[in-house]
């Protein structure tokens, strides 16, 4: 493999440790989509924070860290945007906030999965993520796309727990706008 | 008995959608009523589909029957009044008209509330309209206010019938009735 031995060797004068972003909040969101009665609809988070290094050429030293205030879902319908923070849900009085922190990076052909840790409800489960990262003038973008399975989570238990009504599977992507730190 | 209607009685096929969709419509209208009994949000929410799927189903109901009735015909009108054959013409497209515009209103509310159409859990309809929130509640009350006026003409409809089998002992109500047999002819009592 010299080829890559010769990229390694190339990468590794700048691999000390990977770039760190911040957010720019403008042009940035973080969503989710599911399924209510067939049809799919779109919500995001209105208040979310996330640490992101990165480098391409350093998966290893890379890391996605981020806070989301579940309180702030928005999907565009006021039933669903009421029900949301109650205890069925998010129950935000208990839980306010989820967390995904990364444990890790690796390449699957062309694209880098971001392997992490989801806390949501006061459940932490894995959760891996598609990552496309595109640098941009001294900056980048970042787009992610996973999945989910809500009753992982209690996300919709009980009554709510009926996936031919609610899908199971909640779709979430996330475009974040970076600027370097 | 015919499935087609002939000179003197209605056939089973118009009988079958007559009282198949009566009785959809009073029941799927008491239901739509009794919405907030719902012991919880998720009930409600599988309450309203079952009610809207009913509803489509009057829809496509009532469409097949308008088609089969102009294939079909219908038993000549029983001498009767002028003034009367002309109210029964009244109520009977008053009826037609209500009978769609029911279900057609409740797809329009439901398409102004934003809300998935869904038939049975079988597949999705189109949004009759954009959602608008500010429509919503008006929509709500011209699908229900409908049916309170649906329920008037019936109350014209049903007493009419009633009146022709109990005073009149013709065969009006007893031609639509399901396994009913037909009076004798009474002797024409000539065009009024």
């Amino acid at each position: 493999m010299p080829r890559l031995a010769m990229l390694l060797a190339l990468a590794l004068p700048f691999a000390a440790s990977a770039a760190d972003y911040t957010v720019q909040p403008a042009g940035s969101t973080l969503g989710f989509s599911d399924t209510f009665q067939g049809e799919a609809f779109n919500g995001h988070f209105d208040r979310w924070t996330a640490a992101i290094s990165y480098d391409a050429a350093n998966l290893a030293s890379s890391k996605f860290d981020v806070d989301v205030d579940l309180a702030s879902a928005k999907t565009g319908d006021n039933d669903r945007d009421h029900a949301l923070p109650g205890t069925d849900f998010f129950d935000v009085a208990k839980f306010p906030k989820a967390h995904f922190v990364t444990t890790g990076f690796r390449q699957n052909g062309a694209q880098v999965i971001a392997d992490g840790k989801l806390t949501l409800r006061g459940v932490s489960r894995p959760v891996s993520l598609q990552v496309t990262f595109k640098p941009q003038g001294s900056g980048a973008t970042l787009d992610v796309a996973g999945s989910v399975k809500r009753l992982d989570f209690g996300v919709g238990g009980g009554d709510y727990a009926d996936t031919s009504v609610i899908g199971a599977d909640v779709k979430i992507t996330a475009h974040l706008q970076l600027a370097p730190r | 008995m015919s499935l087609r209607s002939n000179d003197r009685q209605w056939g089973s096929v118009a009988k079958f959608f007559h009282w198949v969709i009566a009785l959809a419509i009073l029941g799927n209208g008491t239901f739509g009523l009794l919405m907030d009994l719902a012991h919880s949000p998720m009930q409600k929410i599988n309450w309203l589909a079952l009610h809207k799927s009913i509803g489509l189903s009057v829809l496509a109901l009532v469409l097949l029957r308008v088609v089969w009735r102009w294939r079909d015909g219908r038993p000549r009108e029983e001498s009767a009044p002028r003034w009367q054959q002309w109210a029964a013409r009244g109520v009977h497209g008053a009826l037609y008209v209500l009978i769609v515009a029911l279900p057609l209103s409740g797809w329009w509310f439901n398409s102004v509330t934003g809300k998935p159409l869904q038939w049975f859990k079988q597949f999705n309809l189109p949004a009759l309209a954009a959602k608008n929130d500010d429509l919503s509640h008006f929509a709500h009350g011209v699908h229900e206010y409908l049916f309170w006026f649906l329920l008037l003409v019936l109350v014209a409809h049903v007493g009419a019938a009633l009146k022709h089998h109990v005073f009149d002992n013709d065969n009006v109500l007893r031609r639509m009735l399901p396994f009913s047999r037909l009076r004798d002819e009474p002797a024409q009592k000539g065009e009024s």
